[in-house]
């Protein structure tokens, strides 16, 4: 085990040096954020941006090799990716960032897959019966509707409960009310602040788990192995959920291993409509500002929480099927 | 479900009249099963399909009834119907009663009362009958557990190791902890018998047990279902399509035809004394392996009925050879034949098919075709197809970026043999002997193969340009296994026949004409060349196989298992159609096949292969019935035969194990693993099969023979590669059924 999981690390690193070496490469030759400074009120001078530039490790004029060699060294000798154009550090910034993600995001992935799970095998049990018609028919919806709108519509959901209490009840946008007081009152701010982006995320979520699962499960309802667990003197239902279930789990667990790394990378809309500034709106930011540093340390990042996933992976396939082996 | 409803339809006086007769002929005299008017039918797309009309049987206890018939005669849906495993949509009416209480109608929570523990029921395909995510010890707990609440966790281990230990899988304490797939097909078969059996039940059915194994496993999970039987005095309902596996084990036989019992009675009953001409079909379409003699299989003309029609008079009269006018008036019941009682036969004519009628007579079984070929001696006539030292060896690997090389499959190890002009050329052995890749190698005519094939003159070791290659082509032609995965669903027959053609240059009139002749020479009509493959059955869609390999006039046809995939009596026109194109045509076959029956009836000389090497080859009368190499003997004698007197009496050799994995092949002989003749050597003997490898060598003509001829004899044509050919036999391994034995209690 332990050896496969080396031989797999060393695997993945090299991959993620690739991926991102070549981000940086992309990045220091479309990124310039020597022309945004340009446009600040007043003017500086070229020679003031490039000077400002050199200082924060930013210099204009080097090749992208030079760059590239220079933000590499860094790294591997000080683990320093760099800083940005307005002068932040990325170290500083990025463990913010993630923890701001992982909050946002945790509860509410952890919801979508347990309710995504068991509504597929409550539909799989019910198939063609009035509640699958209905659980399937929402999660194809879910499908389709764009994340942006859905949160919208439970944001204006949340907001029209308010007014209907005539109180604040929910809070929906924002991490928290600056100056509430520690113990039980900061307690319910944070409540009123999770509550609406966890509801929207997990609504939204857990429709491709549940078509998963009921699928994966109608495909095991009648294979061989269930009639003979019937034939053994198990009602179908035993026969299913001792048999079927487990057997239907194998992709699923699969897919739930990939998602659980994810928590952390958080999420671009939902960072943005929710305004909880964490690694996903953090990339989309650098981008338009020019930022190459935190640009390429995102990708980076989220190169690492795919390497992850996959390993993840291969290890959930791994515990729930006897028939694969680690070597 | 009360007797009232058991006694059938209101609107049907006649059957239940006929039924309570039934009833008290040989009701109640202590039937474990009963079953009456079983019927069962499905809602489909296309209307009712009545796949079950009209069953009724008893089963005694420790008797064994076979059920037999082809494919959609309703066979397995009568078993699943008496199991309560059908799916809810199937309308099920009659009467099935387990030691007198109706099982009809019970919900499935009731009915878990009696599945796996007095019913139970081993299925076909052993791969995906076991849940591949739990150990196997852990499958057959679960077994017990449900129908012995109080029994301790150590007595359920226990007994599922004695469970194993019975069906005969070695080590069973450690086995208990294996996954399902660390078992191979028949061993898995094996703990679906030991779940089966696991609560000692009163009824076990069996259906189609083995038709997913090789002939030798097969031979080694009858054994263990007799065995079975034996320890647990259940009765047996073992359903098949093959007559010669129930052939030795069954009591009574239920001969299914379209949903209907056709002929019920007695084993010897239905085999020496048939009196149903579907019956007798069926009888004479299957080759025997144990005959010398040549005589044109029975081929049953037709298809089954579509069952969403029911048929107007007797089902069987479409196909039926002796079928007149009083035979469409109305559906034949199952009436008595004439002198016995038990012995039953729903055809208004049995009365004149009595035991002196000819089968082939009654379905007019074409002559037995001459080719041209058989009057000059093997020597003289050309070579179509040569084989010189030809090896496939992979390289098995490890590693995900660095590869090592950790050992060799040798797939084919040196094959050499030669096929001439007008000869049936069969390699047998079990899945894994290399075969298939025998005969890839073959069409894979490359100059950089290990070995050299020369077909029709043209060797591949001059095989450099396409030109050489595409001739080469021409001369060899192939027919698969799968009929309808071998012909593209888009192509018309038209377009099927006309590739070929096409490919060789013929221009559109010359296409035209040639694919009319090749309808009619495979016994297809002309004008359904327009059709699409999915318009015909699966024996027209092999015959459609066989016309697109014969379309560009090969020398050589090579046939990948051609009939395994139909139904007996199918299967019986598809062998005198290739008998008969041999003949005419001068045709040379190269033939793949695992069942030896079919082999021996369509063969000249055969090879017999075992871990890719040739163990014994030669002409095929002279290799089954005077077999020389241990592997041989054991798979002829592994075979079923449709005689139950014959049947019960054999002498049977029953290897252990399956094939070995060809990566750990011994160093001196491949087969001293499962050798029984190897078993049974001295110690000092066997070192010599451990350390040489037996040289394939021809049988010289024993010294008497010699002396008599006054001379020197020509070798015969027969070579087999064994150190001690005609060495004693471990005794262990050989198994006879003394019909004394076989019913006591």
């Amino acid at each position: 085990m332990l050896r496969y999981l080396a031989k797999r690390g060393i695997t993945y690193v090299f991959m993620i040096f690739l991926t991102t070496s070549a981000g940086y490469f992309l990045a220091v030759s479309s990124l310039k954020p020597a022309l945004l400074e340009q446009e600040r009120i007043p003017r500086p001078t070229p020679e003031q941006v490039a000077s400002s530039m050199r200082l924060k490790g930013l210099d204009p004029d080097l090749s992208p090799w030079e760059r590239y060699v220079e933000w590499l060294t860094a790294i591997v000798t000080r683990w320093d990716w760099g800083r940005s154009p307005n002068g932040a550090f990325i170290n500083a910034e990025f463990g913010d960032r993630v923890w701001i993600s992982t909050r946002l995001f945790l509860a509410s992935i952890i919801l979508t897959l347990v309710i995504g799970v068991a509504l597929g095998v409550y539909s799989a049990a019910r198939q063609y019966k009035f509640q699958d018609r209905v659980i399937t028919s929402y999660s194809y919806l879910a499908y389709i509707v764009p994340a942006p709108i859905a949160y919208f519509l439970v944001q204006l959901g949340a907001i029209s409960v308010n007014e209907t209490v005539g109180e604040r009840i929910f809070f929906v946008t924002g991490i928290s009310t600056p100056g509430t007081a520690p113990g039980w009152a900061q307690f319910v701010d944070m409540l009123a602040h999770y509550a609406v982006p966890t509801i929207a995320i997990t609504l939204v979520g857990w429709g491709s788990y549940q078509i998963a699962q009921r699928q994966y499960l109608l495909d095991n309802v009648n294979a061989d192995f269930v009639r003979t667990a019937r034939a053994k003197g198990l009602t179908r239902n035993q026969a299913i959920s001792r048999h079927a279930l487990r057997v239907s789990f194998i992709p699923v667990a699969q897919s739930i291993a990939f998602t659980i790394p994810a928590i952390f990378a958080g999420g671009f809309f939902a960072e943005k409509i929710f305004a909880w500034p964490g690694v996903g709106s953090w990339s989309i930011d650098a981008i338009s500002l020019q930022d190459v540093n935190a640009a390429t340390a995102t990708l980076a990042y989220g190169s690492v929480i795919f390497a992850l996933g996959a390993i993840l992976a291969d290890f959930a396939t791994t515990l729930v099927d006897p028939r694969v082996r680690v070597q | 479900m009360s007797s009232e409803i058991a006694a059938g339809p209101a609107g049907q006086p006649q059957s239940a009249v006929e039924r309570l007769h039934v009833a008290g002929l040989h009701g109640p005299t202590g039937a474990v099963l009963s079953v009456r008017d079983l019927n069962v039918s499905f809602n489909t797309e296309n209307g009712v399909v009545h796949a079950v009309r009209g069953v009724d049987f008893d089963l005694l206890p420790g008797k064994t009834l076979g059920i037999v018939g082809e494919s959609g005669s309703g066979k397995s849906v009568t078993s699943l119907a008496i199991m309560g495993l059908l799916p809810a949509t199937a309308e099920i009416s009659g009467s099935v009663r387990l030691h007198g209480k109706e099982l009809l109608g019970l919900s499935d929570k009731a009915m878990c009362a009696y599945r796996g523990n007095e019913l139970s029921m081993v299925f076909q395909d052993p791969l995906s009958s076991l849940t591949p995510v739990y150990t196997v010890g852990t499958q057959i707990v679960e077994a017990l557990a449900i129908h012995n609440h109080g029994m301790s966790k150590q007595a359920k281990e226990a007994r599922a190791v004695e469970l194993l230990a019975m069906v005969g899988i070695p080590s069973p304490k450690d086995r208990l902890k294996a996954f399902p797939h660390e078992f191979s097909g028949g061993m898995r078969q094996r703990v679906m018998i030991a779940i089966a059996i696991a609560n000692n039940p009163r009824v076990l059915i069996a259906d189609e047990p083995t038709t997913a194994l090789d002939v030798t496993i097969q031979a080694q999970v009858l054994e263990v279902l007799h065995a079975a039987q034996e320890e647990t005095g259940a009765a047996v309902v073992m359903i098949t399509h093959d007559l010669g596996v129930v052939a030795g084990m069954a009591d009574d036989i239920m001969v299914m035809y379209a949903g209907k019992p056709v002929e019920t009675g007695a084993v010897e009953d239905i085999y020496y004394n048939p009196r149903m001409p579907y019956t007798m079909g069926l009888l004479g379409a299957v080759p025997r392996v144990d005959v010398a003699e040549k005589s044109s299989l029975v081929p049953i003309e037709g298809i089954p009925p579509n069952l969403i029609h029911t048929p107007a008079g007797c089902s069987f009269a479409p196909r039926c050879p002796l079928a007149s006018e009083a035979c469409l008036d109305g559906e034949p019941a199952l009436a008595p034949v004439a002198g016995s009682t038990l012995h039953r036969a729903a055809c208004i004519k049995s009365g004149s098919l009595g035991g002196d009628v000819d089968v082939h007579d009654v379905f007019s079984a074409p002559p037995v075709p001459v080719s041209s070929f058989d009057a000059i001696p093997r020597e003289d006539r050309t070579t179509v197809l040569q084989l010189k030292d030809v090896r496939k060896h992979f390289p098995l690997t490890k590693g995900a970026l660095l590869k090592r090389r950790i050992g060799t499959v040798k797939a084919v190890d040196g094959l050499s043999f030669d096929i001439r002009e007008g000869e049936c050329f069969s390699i047998v052995g079990e899945s894994g002997s290399g075969k298939t890749t025998t005969l890839l190698e073959i069409m894979e005519f490359h100059k950089d193969q290990d070995g050299e094939v020369v077909i029709g003159g043209l060797s591949n070791k001059q095989a450099a340009d396409a030109r050489t290659k595409s001739a080469m082509r021409r001369e060899l032609q192939m027919v698969f296994q799968d009929p309808t995965g071998a012909l593209d669903p888009r192509f018309t027959v038209y377009e099927v026949l006309a590739e070929p053609l096409q490919n060789a240059g013929m221009d559109r009139q010359a296409i035209k004409k040639r694919i009319m002749e090749l309808m009619k020479l495979v016994g297809l009509q002309p004008d359904h060349v327009n059709r699409f493959p999915n318009q015909f059955s699966g024996g027209q869609r092999q015959r459609i196989g066989i016309a697109r390999a014969l379309a560009v006039n090969p020398k050589l046809v090579v046939l990948d298992e051609p009939v395994s995939a139909l139904d007996v009596s199918v299967q019986a026109g598809v062998i005198n159609l290739l008998d008969k194109l041999r003949a005419e045509l001068g045709l040379s076959y190269l033939l793949v096949a695992h069942d030896l029956s079919v082999v021996r009836h369509i063969s000249n000389r055969v090879a017999v292969m075992y871990l890719g090497k040739i163990v014994e080859i030669g002409e095929v009368d002279r290799v089954f019935d005077n077999p020389r190499h241990p592997y041989t003997r054991a798979l002829l004698s592994a075979i079923p035969v449709p005689d139950p007197r014959l049947e019960r009496t054999r002498e049977r050799i029953i290897l252990r194990g399956d094939l070995p994995s060809p990566l750990d092949a011994p160093k001196g002989c491949n087969f001293a693993t499962r050798c029984p003749v190897f078993a049974a050597l001295p110690a000092a003997k066997q070192e010599k099969c451990l350390t040489l490898e037996p040289p394939l060598e021809p049988v010289v003509p024993s010294a008497a023979a010699q002396a008599l001829a006054a001379g020197p004899l020509p070798a015969l044509d027969q070579g087999f590669a064994c150190f001690f050919p005609d060495g004693e036999l471990d005794e262990d391994m050989l198994v006879v059924h003394d019909p004394a034995d076989r019913h006591a209690p």
